[in-house]
């Protein structure tokens, strides 16, 4: 190992470390800020927070990491004189603060980079100088003694292991498992060849001996790859403060199920929908203090955060105790988008605030909120292969329910063939699989329909979707897959169901171009690779047809 | 990338016929200029496609597969012939007859190999008709690319090798892949 790899390791180590610590700090302060201004005491949080900011500081010197290190040093101070002092818990005093544990999780973070906001830095330093300058001298000496003796936690018996080396593990089993399921074709193609002998059933002994070892080490390789959802809760708490203040309303978040536990791959994408929806909650969802206190609520508004674990993944919720959805205006927003707004019930029209171009349009920011990028939200749910609704009372409140999945590699996928071509949609987005009789598919527009479930189910021909093959197929193919994603519905016509299959997805490489049909790949057991459909692009409106919105 | 793409194929490297024209026609004038005069031999591995002998260095090389499946994607650019697995792992392929303007055909034949390749940094399978051999051909019996018989779109010619009788078309495979890499 070279001396710059060392380095680089060792910077490494310091994000990997400090990064944690830093945003302990930066909640932990919230929590002291939020006492404070209700009056009560914070001074059993402060051995720990001092502690917390010490070590980061005694780091970043180490590191050569002078910006970091002074900001550390200056929050310290400032932080034993608020603490000293509480004439001094002013709320510019507290913003200088909270600010400078912001700052210093943002130079952790850019550590590595190198790139650090030396003038931010500077008029921080200044600010808190200003701010301590201001009183007696006395109590800008008093911190650093105490603080050493309290360290964070003592060490558990943990090791701190790069990401990266736990995708490459995974990706290793993944090739494990299409390995093995090739075995077992191979053992099934031979059975049926030579029928069975004892070499055989030795041979299906072994399979399945492997086959087990091959789930356990699955699991404990998923396991490790967990991480609880505090880390991403612990966030929100200075967004709603920050979203709240700006817009000048009482808002109070509550989260619940922050010790819930995903795939890391999945709750790092979830950070950002959760943005989303929480700062819309706060500047659209929820009332103002007059507005609240003349509809009979508490002056404070509720949002609420939380996260369950079901069977087949997690559901989170983001709800508010707001005005709630203006169904009308929604309605009356699709209808000037050109969609076909087929119902007036509230619960029909609700959903339509996740199709794209309805929320990103500046005139609908007045629209009970709901504004920006709902669109964005529900793709992004989609490509982790989770799904996003949303309940609403007017003037009680609204609820967005996410549904993800605990793990992003093994999908649960329906296999099919269409014009002798395999393919593969997740099972989340199938809603059932219908046999097709001569007369079932009717013309309307010049658009294929099936009557379902009592509604005209618009049809596709599976072969046309993917380019494969003459279209004049379609009237031969004998099942319908009934393909739902976001607030649409199609089936799509295939000519046979093969099954269900759990598989390993593998990502598209670059030179396959934007091929949007197709989410991923993955390998078969017999060695074939399939290709994953998007289901949101499989109920997208076909080029030439009206966008119709089935809800 | 600084090449647009376009729909249209691009035309025939070059017939056998000018580039024997062009080999003569060098081969009477004085001295043909070589590319580097003392360099070292060029390693290459040789492959067929249509009537025409083509080399890439072996340093490119990674290995030579035996085409197996090939699942064709959805949406994919039209010089992409699909996906392969090798060993576990997913393998696009180029159909490098479509991405050097050569009729394209239906089922690869018996001889028919992948050669896997690194280029702009990324692993690509290249489906070729056929794997001759490795060759070395001497620095000075590679020509400049005749630029007379060649279309304007065909700057991933590097030069002609002459060996014997043979005539080796010299791919950059950099320039060549630019459209799959770009895509």
């Amino acid at each position: 190992m070279t001396g710059d790899n060392a380095f680089a390791e060792l910077m490494h180590e310091y994000v990997g470390e400090c990064l944690p610590l830093a945003e302990q700090a930066a909640d932990g302060f919230l929590e002291v800020e939020r006492r404070w201004n209700a009056g009560q005491q914070a001074d059993d949080l402060a051995p720990r927070l001092k502690g917390v900011v010490h070590t980061v500081k005694g780091n970043s010197a180490m590191m050569g990491l002078s910006a970091a290190a002074e900001v550390a040093h200056a929050t310290e101070d400032l932080f034993a004189a608020l603490l000293a002092d509480p004439s001094q818990r002013e709320p510019a005093a507290l913003d200088l603060l909270l600010d400078g544990a912001n700052l210093l999780i943002e130079l952790v973070r850019s550590a590595t980079s190198g790139k650090g906001d030396a003038a931010r830095v500077t008029a921080w330093v200044q600010g808190v100088r200003a701010q301590l300058a201001g009183q007696a001298p006395a109590a800008m000496t008093a911190p650093g003694a105490s603080s050493r003796s309290s360290g964070p936690e003592a060490a558990v018996d943990t090791v701190r292991v790069d990401f990266r080396r736990l995708d490459a593990l995974q990706e290793i089993v993944g090739e494990a498992i299409i390995a093995q399921s090739r075995l077992r074709d191979i053992q099934r193609r031979m059975v049926s060849h030579l029928g069975f002998t004892e070499e055989s059933a030795e041979l299906d002994a072994s399979i399945n001996a492997v086959e087990k070892t091959t789930q356990k080490l699955e699991d404990a390789v998923m396991a490790t790859r967990l991480v609880s959802l505090s880390g991403v809760f612990g966030r929100f708490a200075r967004l709603v403060r920050d979203a709240a203040q700006s817009s000048g309303k009482q808002v109070r978040l509550e989260t619940s199920g922050g010790d819930t536990r995903l795939d890391k791959a999945i709750v790092d994408r979830l950070g950002e929908p959760l943005v989303h929806l929480i700062t819309n909650a706060v500047v659209h969802g929820v009332e103002r203090e007059e507005v609240r206190l003349g509809r009979g609520k508490t002056a404070e508004a509720v949002i609420r955060l939380a996260a369950a674990p079901v069977s087949d993944g997690v559901i989170l919720t983001v709800s508010d105790d707001g005005g709630g959805l203006d169904a009308d205006r929604i309605a009356e927003r699709a209808r000037a988008l050109g969609l076909e707004v087929n119902s007036t019930a509230p619960d029909a029209i609700y959903p339509l605030i996740f199709v794209p171009g309805l929320s990103t349009v500046e005139a609908v920011s007045s629209l009970a909120g709901r504004g920006v990028g709902l669109d964005v939200v529900a793709s992004s749910l989609h490509a982790m292969g989770g799904s996003i609704t949303v309940e609403s009372a007017p003037g009680r409140g609204t609820r967005f329910i996410l549904r993800v999945p605990v793990t992003l590699a093994v999908v649960r996928t329906l296999l099919f063939e269409v014009s002798d071509e395999r393919y593969a949609i997740p099972l989340a987005h199938v809603v059932e699989t219908l046999r097709v009789e001569d007369g079932d598919i009717h013309e309307i527009n010049h658009r294929g329909v099936v009557l379902w479930r009592g509604e005209l189910l618009p049809v596709v021909d599976g072969a046309a979707l993917v380019g494969a093959g003459a279209i004049a197929g379609e009237a031969a193919r004998k099942y319908t897959v009934v393909v739902h994603a976001g607030t649409r519905r199609r089936g799509v016509l295939v000519d046979r169901l093969i099954g269900h299959r759990s598989v390993v997805a593998k990502g598209l490489d670059p030179a396959l171009g934007h091929t949007r049909l197709v989410s991923g790949t993955t390998i078969m057991g017999d060695g074939r690779v399939t290709c994953i459909l998007d289901a949101q692009r499989l109920v997208d409106p076909l080029p030439g047809h009206t966008a119709t919105v089935l809800t | 990338m600084p090449r647009k793409r376009t729909d249209q194929p691009s035309a025939p490297v070059a017939t056998r016929a000018s580039l024997l024209e062009f080999a003569d026609a060098v081969a009477v004038t004085d001295a043909p200029e070589p590319v580097t005069p003392s360099a070292p031999p060029l390693h290459l591995v040789t492959f067929v496609l249509d009537r025409e002998e083509f080399g890439i260095p072996i340093g490119r090389v990674r290995e030579v597969l035996r085409v197996g499946d090939i699942t064709r994607v959805p949406e994919a650019p039209p010089h992409i012939r699909g996906v392969t697995s090798v060993r576990g792992r997913i393998l696009p392929v180029v159909e490098l007859r479509t991405r050097l303007g050569l009729p394209v055909l239906g089922e690869p034949g018996m001889r028919a190999r992948i050669i896997v390749v690194e280029a702009h940094g990324r692993v690509l399978g290249l489906l070729v008709d056929a794997v001759n051999q490795v060759v070395n051909v001497p620095a000075d019996a590679v020509l400049a690319p005749p630029g007379e018989v060649l279309s304007a779109q065909t700057d991933y010619v590097t030069g002609i090798g002459r060996l014997d009788t043979r005539l080796i078309i010299l791919l950059d495979l950099d320039r060549a892949l630019l459209l799959a890499a770009a895509a």
